[in-house]
């Protein structure tokens, strides 16, 4: 393999890069070799399913922005989120641990390590903007961040009942052109993390014209739906939940150009070349898969399925990679990106290069709880993956679930009791019964 | 117990903040009348501090001190009580003690418990319809909660207000508290709405950070609340304040952590939040 030294110069830095030249008439790969990054982005848009983007399959142009800008990205294919809801995802994405390692809490445990810890550390300079409550200021998330907004002072609308991702750019925007407004401005992580895609599903009226012209709702009748179907898990009107998984589709084409408005932003600001764009969801939404709407405490594909993609300016053609990966392995590829030293609280592993990644099974967990009201009694639902297995245990019902996800990717088909339990199936129940309960 | 010492340069610069809100409230004395004033005071840090500073402009200028307004919401710590009751004597302070009677004895005086909105008097219902806008037949005994922090704090402001003739009221709010008061001003106007009087709020320590109000304490022998001793950050109303640390306030990590995180009002708000987005 032979090695080519380069200096790129280009706006506010110059990157130093090695490129291995493959045996490829059309010169290299364009990957940028493990040297640091300057910046890192976070993107995480909230409620965003999988299977939502032309890169997953999806054919109804919901996404036009990020599939343009996907040949420049590393795209995971198997990423498992930490937990079907954003209490239980996000600990995965930001400390890089299980929701449940601490006692099942609300507040973020002091004994967890947040991305912006190491950072600080290490004199990134860390942002944080979004609107999330159960990622808020109250709870703990926003121990040392430079900045840290979680506009819970904001007054919000029933039907948007969260900043939009405009706003968040806005805000984004303010920050990042007074930070990169001095030469030779601090390295930076920025986390924006968008609403959009959330329930209520109430899009702007002109998203819902550009994929699903048919439907003509009113923003009161799409909040009744809301009220009337959502709320109360319906599922028994198909027609309604078709509906609904509409306007849901709308808001993801909103999202879109939300990303790509950040994007423009990055551009603008002349960063987007210093910068490692990474962007994934905490969850998806359910429409009737598995019997229910919206996320609930469950533990299959339509809320665990997540996208990720690693967007670097300097990649000149997509990359799939087909490995397990979690959640819980972002922070661990921010921390590698940036050239620190590993942490030591971090479970996870950096996923780039995606061909050093070792695939290990993924782990979630969350509170069984089912409709939209919390309650105590509930009990937990875990799940355990590995190759195409998963199973999955429900502590209110004391039940088990095995699907292969090869065979029966609508996990419909309970493995349980059916076949006689091969070695692997044995193997992978008793690695998930320790995890049962393991912090009482 | 360590109180905190500050550098000269440190000194100084208190010394420099303190003059900044002297200018304030020296503008607030030239805008009305002293009679005029009055002072919202809660006995906690930022308020006391504040009073402690007008004290001295008054002190220094001749003015009479203004009236002090404390909002009893039913819920008020003992200790706040017996602070503000003791301050006030040392301070020859002027004391207002306004308390929503009526919803405070709808419920009996007992926290949590229902009131009936039919059993109040004319004004609470009108707040409550008109203002608020709820058709709520009853509510619980909260000083902290969306109702209760209208009826148990505003009110009682707002009544002071006209009965006192009030044009211009000090509040001792900071820009760092939270993110919303970034965009406060020195002098705010309220219009006159219905069930509002017109008047002029005034924020002269909006430039001091919580690190300066404690700097400034100890610099100047500012009294303040033994609560603050046991590790309370942020007080509001008794049952909803959380402390989250037995360490003393002013030892606590303020750069890097939440003032306000043990305050049930940000708690409901979130609540709020949390309702609004399906969860709850």
């Amino acid at each position: 393999m032979n090695h080519v030294f380069w200096m790129s110069l280009g706006g506010r830095g110059a990157n130093i890069g090695m490129i291995a030249t493959l045996p490829d008439l059309h010169g290299f790969s364009g990957e940028r070799g493990m040297d640091p990054v300057r910046n890192v982005v976070l993107v995480t848009i909230d409620a965003l399913r999988q299977d939502m983007l032309a890169t997953y399959g999806h054919r109804g142009g919901l996404s036009p922005f990020i599939d343009s800008i996907a040949d420049s990205c590393v795209v995971f294919e198997r990423t498992q989120a930490t937990g079907p809801y954003t209490q239980a995802s996000f600990p995965g994405i930001l400390t890089s641990s299980h929701y449940f390692d601490h006692g099942r809490s609300t507040h973020l445990s002091q004994q967890r390590t947040l991305i912006s810890e190491p950072l600080r550390k290490a004199g990134i300079v860390t942002a944080a903007f979004h609107s999330n409550p159960y990622l808020s200021e109250y709870f703990g998330w926003n121990r040392e961040w430079d900045v840290f907004r979680d506009f819970m002072d904001v007054d919000v609308s029933d039907t948007v009942p969260f900043l939009k991702g405009d706003d968040i750019n806005r805000h984004a925007s303010d920050w990042l052109s007074s930070h990169v407004g001095k030469r030779g401005y601090k390295s930076f992580f920025l986390w924006v993390h968008y609403m959009d895609v959330h329930e209520p599903y109430v899009p702007r009226r002109n998203y819902l014209k550009m994929v699903h012209p048919s439907v003509e709702l009113s923003e009161d009748e799409m909040f009744r739906l809301f009220k009337d179907v959502l709320l109360k898990r319906n599922v028994s009107d198909k027609q309604r939940v078709d509906l609904l998984r509409k306007l849901y589709e709308a808001r993801v084409r909103e999202v879109d150009d939300h990303v790509k408005q950040l994007f423009g932003m990055l551009e603008q600001l002349e960063v987007l070349q210093d910068c490692i764009v990474i962007m994934t969801s905490d969850h998806g939404d359910e429409f009737g898969e598995h019997g229910g709407l919206s996320h609930d405490g469950k533990m299959y594909q339509e809320l665990l399925a997540v996208p990720l993609l690693i967007f670097d300016p300097e990649r000149k053609r997509k990359e799939i990679c087909s490995k397990l990966v979690s959640s819980i392995d972002i922070s661990p590829t921010i921390i590698s990106l940036l050239g620190l030293d590993p942490v030591k609280n971090f479970q996870g592993q950096p996923l780039l290069p995606a061909g050093d990644y070792e695939e290990e099974g993924c782990f979630g967990e969350a509170v069984e709880k089912l409709g939209h009201k919390t309650n105590e009694r509930d009990k937990e639902v875990y799940y355990y993956m590995e190759g195409d297995l998963k199973i999955i245990y429900r502590g209110n019902t004391d039940a088990w679930e095995i699907y292969n996800l090869r065979d029966d990717p609508d996990e419909s088909n309970n493995l349980i009791g059916a076949t006689p339990e091969s070695e692997q199936i044995a193997r992978m129940r008793a690695v998930l019964k320790q995890r049962i309960g393991r912090w009482k | 117990m360590s109180r905190p010492t500050v550098s000269q340069e440190r000194r100084s610069e208190l010394e420099h903040k303190v003059q900044k809100s002297k200018e304030i409230i020296r503008e607030a004395f030239g805008k009305f009348d002293a009679k005029q004033l009055a002072v919202a005071w809660t006995g906690g840090k930022d308020s006391t501090t504040m009073l402690w500073i007008i004290r001295q402009v008054c002190l220094e200028d001749g003015f009479t001190q203004p009236r002090a307004m404390f909002i009893e919401e039913g819920d008020t710590f003992p200790e706040i009580m017996d602070f503000v009751s003791e301050v006030s004597k040392k301070w020859n302070v002027d004391l207002d003690v306004c308390m929503n009677k009526d919803v405070h004895d709808a419920a009996g005086g007992v926290l949590g418990a229902k009131v009936l909105v039919s059993k109040l008097n004319e004004r609470n219902q009108r707040e409550i319809r008109e203002r608020l806008k709820l058709d709520v037949e009853s509510f619980p005994f909260e000083a902290e909660s969306f109702i209760g922090n209208h009826l148990m704090k505003t009110v009682p402001m707002n009544i002071f207000i006209e009965k006192n003739s009030i044009k211009g009221i000090f509040q001792g709010l900071r820009w760092d508290e939270q993110p919303a008061r970034k965009q406060d001003e020195y002098f705010e106007f309220k219009e006159k709405e219905d069930l509002q009087p017109p008047h002029t709020r005034i924020r002269p320590i909006l430039h001091f950070m919580e690190r300066d109000i404690w700097d400034t304490i100890f610099t100047f022998g500012i009294p303040h609340v033994c609560l603050y001793e046991q590790g309370y950050r942020s007080l509001g109303a008794k049952t909803t304040s959380v402390k989250l640390s037995n360490v003393p306030a002013w030892e606590q990590d303020l750069e890097h952590t939440s003032e306000r995180a043990g305050r049930r009002q940000d708690k409901e708000k979130m609540m709020e939040r949390m309702r609004k987005l399906g969860y709850m």
